[in-house]
This record gives C-alpha cells, structure tokens and sequence, in this order.
C-alpha cells in the first residue's frame, strides 16, 4: 500500500507540483469597497444575585469608578467605596436587547499577488455595559463606536501583516479549542447583556478580552500545516490622539508607563483602554491539518506584557503588578459534522485579562466544549472553570514611602431582614494571602439557520463566581461568598 | 545590539526563512475573529462576500457566474476544470461535463513498474465543497505477462481529491484576481 501512495502521489506530484507550487502571476485587482453588518435581537429571562443592589462589592481592586449602577450617584473611596444613601435598585428579569453593527471592508490585489485591504467595523455596542457613570451620563447606549479598524498586507510567500486596531494572535486570531460556534457562544457568548456587573459576575475570560488595543500583527503562510502569529502592542490604547485628555501628561495618555493611581486598572475602566498592561507581546503557533479524516487544530501560545507603575507615593515609580505572563494550550478535533475542543490557560493574569497584584496567585483556566451541526441547525455545548486571583489585597494604602495592601473589611451592623434578627458582622481579610476565585460556567445552545446569513437562536448560560470569606453581594446580610446568573435568551440574528 | 534590534533580526530572519519554504497563504477566514458580523457570516455558511460592493466591481458575483460554468453545465466548473488538470497526466478515455463524469484509460507510470492506474472521477453538484468530487482509482499488477486486479489504497482516492479540492481551490482563487 505505501508502495502504491508513494508512486501514485509520487506521479500526480511530478506532474502537478511544480504547477502548484509555482507562484501565480495574477491580473491586478482594483479595490472595492464592500459595507456590510449585521443586527442581533434578543429577549433575555435573567436571574441574578445582587440584583437589588445599590453599592459595589468592593473587590477586587482595580474597579475605581466603575462600580456605581445609577447615573450620578457620587463615587467616594478607589475602590468600589460609598454611594450616595437612597440611590437603590431592584431589577426585574425580562428585557430585549438589540444592537447593529456596520462594517466597511477594502481589498484589493496587486499583479504580485499581493493583497492589502482595511476593515472599519462600527459597532453600537462600544458604550453598553462599560458601567462608566461619566460614558454613560453623557453618550446613550446605541451610540455607534469604533469597534475594530486595521489595514492588512498580505504575500502569498511572506504571509500577512495587520496594522491597526485588531485582536491579537492569541487574543482571537489564531487560538484552537475554543467551541463556541454554537447559539451566541454559550458561556461566552451574548448573556452577558443581560446581567449587571454586579460582582463581576458576568465577566468571562474569553480570548477576545484582550481587546483591540493599536497593535501590529504578523502572520505567516501555512507550511506543513504549521503557521504561526506575534503581535505587539506598546501600550493598551485604542485609535487616534494620545489619549491625554488635558494638555498635560496624566495616566490617561496612551503612553504612560507610569502615573499616580496607576494600582486601580489592573482590570480596564473607562472603556478597556484605560488599563495598566504596558508593552503587550503575543505569539502564536498553530498546526491545522487531517488525521485519517478528522480535522484537528491544534495552538500553543504566549501572551506577556508588563504594567504601568504606581506613582502615588511621593513621586516613586512603584511596581504594584505582576507582568502579564500567560501559556495557553488548546486543541480541537472536527469530524462528520462534530467539533470537539479543550483549551487550557495558565499565567500571571486577572479574569479580566489584567496584570494581577504582586504576590497574589496565577491563574488557570479550562475550557471544554462541543457542537454539531446537521443541515440547518447547530446545537452545543461548552463548559469554562478558572480560579483567579482572588481579593486579598483590595486597597493600597499610600503610606508616604510605599503602597501597603489590605484586604476587605465587610462591617456591619445586626438588624431585622425579613422578620428575623440578623446578627452584625465584622471579617477582615488577610492581606498577607493569596485568596482565589473560582469562576465556573456552562452554556447549551442552539441556532436553526432560516437563511445564510440569518439564524434564530435558542441557548441557557450558568455562570458562577466563588471566593471564600468575600462579600459578593453586600446588599444582603451575611458573607455571600457567591454570585451567580442564570440567562436564558432566545432571538433572531442577522449578517448582510 | 539593543533590544528592540534583536527581535527585528529573528524576525527578518523568520520571513526570509518563510520566504524560502513556500508556505501556502492563509486566508483571512482561516483566523478566528469577534467581529459580530464576520463570525454570523460564517455560522450561517454565508459568504463573507456579502454586503453591497459600493466602489470597484463585485467580484463575488462573477465568481458565481463562473461557477456556475455559463454554458450550461450542471457541476462546479472550477471543480470539473481541476479535475481534468489533475488527472491529465493520464489519458482520458472519456468525460461528460453534465454527468461530472471522467474516465481515464490504463496508464503505467514510469516510476512504478509492473503496475498501472486507472482512474474515474465524479463531480457532485454545482457548490464549491469539499464533498463536491469523488475519486476511484483502480489498479492492476502484471503477473505472468497478464494484468490482474489489485486493490488500490483508498487514501490514494482521498490524496487525489485532496489534489483536485486544491486545484480548484487555486482556479477559484484566479479567478477571483481577473
């Protein structure tokens, strides 16, 4: 049998290789412009902890500003601190939401066989959810953001470069086992809508959190089934400016490697830019091919960066984070109309895709999931667990000469809830610690294609955060040490 | 040497080295995105192509048309077309463009001797799938002056259609460049 693959291919490669593998000279392309986009509508029946709620939970650190739920209300304390009295909330469980999106896409093609292009996305997403009270007192939900924009040159021999505002090799681009082509993407896909951040309960930490921040991106072309991918960002800013929104140099500037209350944004606020990850450098590399008919990817990659420092304390450049340092490992399989997949996440980084506190844990995180498509319907399945670093430093105290952590401090008062005497509380962390947090969640979901380009979709999301001893919703008497969300949405989506 | 220089140097190196290999080039849809619109293209098996051209001449459409093989015919022309490419080392006894069927004649390559190949190919439908064409070789083994059946390896078929599902990938591609 060898024999004959040997000299049948043998054969066929003679005759045809040097056709295949000869570059083609090809007419040149003028470009076009293409504008596209897509809607998505969905109905959302939500269950939630803290879902009457009017203050943060204060932890983990890095949440300045980012805590209060109603517009306007005062925000005291760096860390998720005191709200003005009376400004409560209750929330209900149904809501519809929608949102669009307009893509503007260039390509065009030199005789070389070079290809370059661009791709503008504009998305009404940009403002939902960042919970930023200035973003959301001043712009309205739907106001259309740039979500990605990148100009792309591509060689058949040299492989592909993107400049621009686009994900990273491993923030997206070229990473393997992650099944989400199913419903919105089960647990990483469209129930975050419907939750509150309440506990950063809904966050996961899926590859495309790292964010579009400017970067530069190399790919190469595929031999022997391997390709692999770097990209380097310097800094977490997106789009034109400095960022700097006075004349002078402050930590918003894109370049700051350093400013005062740099120690709040190991995770993002003020839209994901504003984030100390510093000099962010990824690298990728992926093997596609076939195994006795099954269809396998395979990627191992790295993500590093650095952080801002601290200036607070009397002008000194203090190193309150952890590099970013993340391996991750994922691998899928494909065959007969199922795909299988795992990824596996290990390094110094938040569940935010943050630079965690020095001294506190690393992070790991599992990913499984599956789908199979029959004809016009898709169903899956797929399952995340990750223990993170948890809140054992929830503030740094300035003391003059350096920055001193300490943990929660949950304090309160006994009273009657409900009819029943509750007793009061008063727990302190242990700064010294290195408390973890487990985030668990599934998704099942299901789409029925009614036409290319249009599903309609039907899936459930369990999402669940854990940490012993920490108040994750403080609006209720005693330690929650949980918070959870149960989403079930169903809707319609549209690509054109 | 600094240390900005050093990472530029491996990677120059790298790209001469990518250069060199003939690579394959991976296209655009070969890498995962969070774009909303390109990742419900995709699930839904629409075309990324889709969308209104507003400048320049939409291509995707003369790709249909071409697909579609004008004249009349009832399979993918760039599958038929990569078909008998890949097949023409052998001498054709017969193809039929409206049945998708192609029949090659006995032929003993000159690297194996004692045996010869045959071949018959189906192309299936009109769609550019990889399901789309279907291989048989068969082969015969000489002994004692005669030709006698042998079982052929079924991944000979299966590196065959992988070669016309290339094939045609590249005519499709082509074409897209006119």
């Amino acid at each position: 049998m060898r024999k004959i693959l040997l000299g049948t291919t043998a054969v066929v490669s003679a005759v045809m290789g040097a056709a295949i593998m000869a570059p083609q000279a090809s007419a040149q392309e003028a470009p076009t412009v293409r504008i596209g986009g897509f809607f998505q509508a969905y109905y959302g029946y939500t269950q939630q902890s803290a879902n009457s709620s009017n203050q943060g939970n204060g932890l983990p650190l890095n949440v300045s500003g980012a805590n209060e739920n109603i517009a306007g209300a005062s925000a005291t304390g760096g860390n998720g601190g005191g709200v003005a009295g009376n400004n409560i909330a209750r929330l209900g469980r149904h809501d519809i939401s929608s949102d669009a999106a307009v893509d503007v896409i260039v390509n065009g093609k030199l005789a070389s066989g070079l290809t370059y292009g661009a791709q503008i996305s504009m998305s009404s997403t940009g403002q939902e959810g960042r919970n930023i009270t200035q973003r959301r007192a001043s712009t309205g939900k739907t106001t259309v953001a740039i979500d990605e924009m990148y100009a792309f040159i591509a060689h058949p021999r040299f492989g592909q470069i993107r400049f621009g505002d686009e994900d990273g090799v491993m923030g997206g681009l070229m990473n393997s086992g992650w099944v989400q082509g199913f419903g919105t993407g089960g647990v990483h896909g469209g129930w975050e809508r419907f939750v509150t951040r309440q506990a950063q309960g809904r966050t996961t930490t899926a590859p495309g959190g790292l964010g579009d921040n400017s970067k530069i991106i190399y790919m190469s072309p595929q031999f022997a089934g391997f390709d692999f991918g770097v990209s380097f960002a310097p800094n977490s800013g997106v789009g034109m400016g400095n960022g700097c929104p006075t004349d002078g140099a402050s930590g918003y500037c894109d370049r700051a490697i350093a400013f005062t209350g740099a120690r709040n944004f190991g995770i993002a606020a003020a839209g994901p830019e504003q984030v100390a990850r510093r000099n962010e450098f990824q690298a990728a590399v992926r093997w596609r091919g076939n195994l006795a008919g099954v269809g396998i990817a395979g990627t191992v990659g790295y993500i590093g960066a650095g952080a801002a420092r601290d200036m607070t304390s009397s002008g000194q450049q203090q190193r309150v984070f952890s590099n970013l340092n993340i391996w991750q490992a994922g691998l899928q399989a494909s065959y007969a109309g199922f795909t299988l997949g795992a990824a596996y996440t290990y390094g110094d980084y938040n569940f935010f895709w943050g630079n965690s506190i020095r001294g506190d844990r690393a992070a790991e995180q599992l990913v499984v999931g599956g789908q199979y498509i029959a004809g016009p319907i898709t169903v899956g399945a797929n399952f995340v667990t990750g223990l993170f670093e948890g809140a054992s430093k929830t503030t740094l105290t300035d003391t003059g000469t350096s920055l001193t952590p300490s943990s929660q401090v949950v304090s309160r008062s006994g009273g009657l809830v409900n009819g029943v005497v509750q007793p009061g509380l008063n727990t302190v962390g242990n700064p010294n610690g290195m408390s973890g947090q487990r985030r668990w969640g599934m998704g099942i979901g299901a789409n029925y294609r009614l036409a290319p380009g249009m599903d309609l979709i039907a899936e459930y999301v369990y999402y669940s955060v854990r940490e012993q001893g920490r108040d994750l919703d403080p609006n209720r008497f005693g330690v929650q040490s949980r918070a959870f969300s149960n989403v079930f949405l169903t809707g319609v989506r549209l690509a054109f | 040497m600094t240390h900005i220089a050093r990472p530029i140097l491996l990677l120059g190196l790298v790209l001469f080295l990518v250069a060199c290999s003939g690579g394959r080039q991976v296209r655009n849809d070969e890498y995962g995105t969070d774009n909303q619109r390109e990742l419900t293209l995709r699930q839904t098996g629409a075309s990324s192509s889709s969308g209104i051209v507003v400048f320049g001449v939409d291509r995707s459409r003369q790709q249909q048309d071409a697909a579609s093989g004008g004249g009349g015919m009832t399979v993918n022309a760039f599958l038929w077309r990569a078909t008998l490419d890949t097949l023409s080392f052998m001498p054709l006894a017969s193809a039929d463009p409206f049945g998708g069927v192609i029949i090659t004649d006995w032929y003993a390559p000159a690297q194996a001797e004692g045996e010869r190949f045959k071949a018959t190919a189906y192309v299936i439908g009109r769609q550019l799938r990889s399901d789309g064409v279907r291989v048989q070789v068969f082969r015969q083994i000489q002994r004692g002056g005669q030709w006698v059946d042998a079982p052929a390896s079924t991944s000979t078929n299966s590196e065959m259609e992988d070669r016309v599902l290339a094939r045609a990938r590249e005519l499709r591609s082509q074409s897209a460049g006119r």
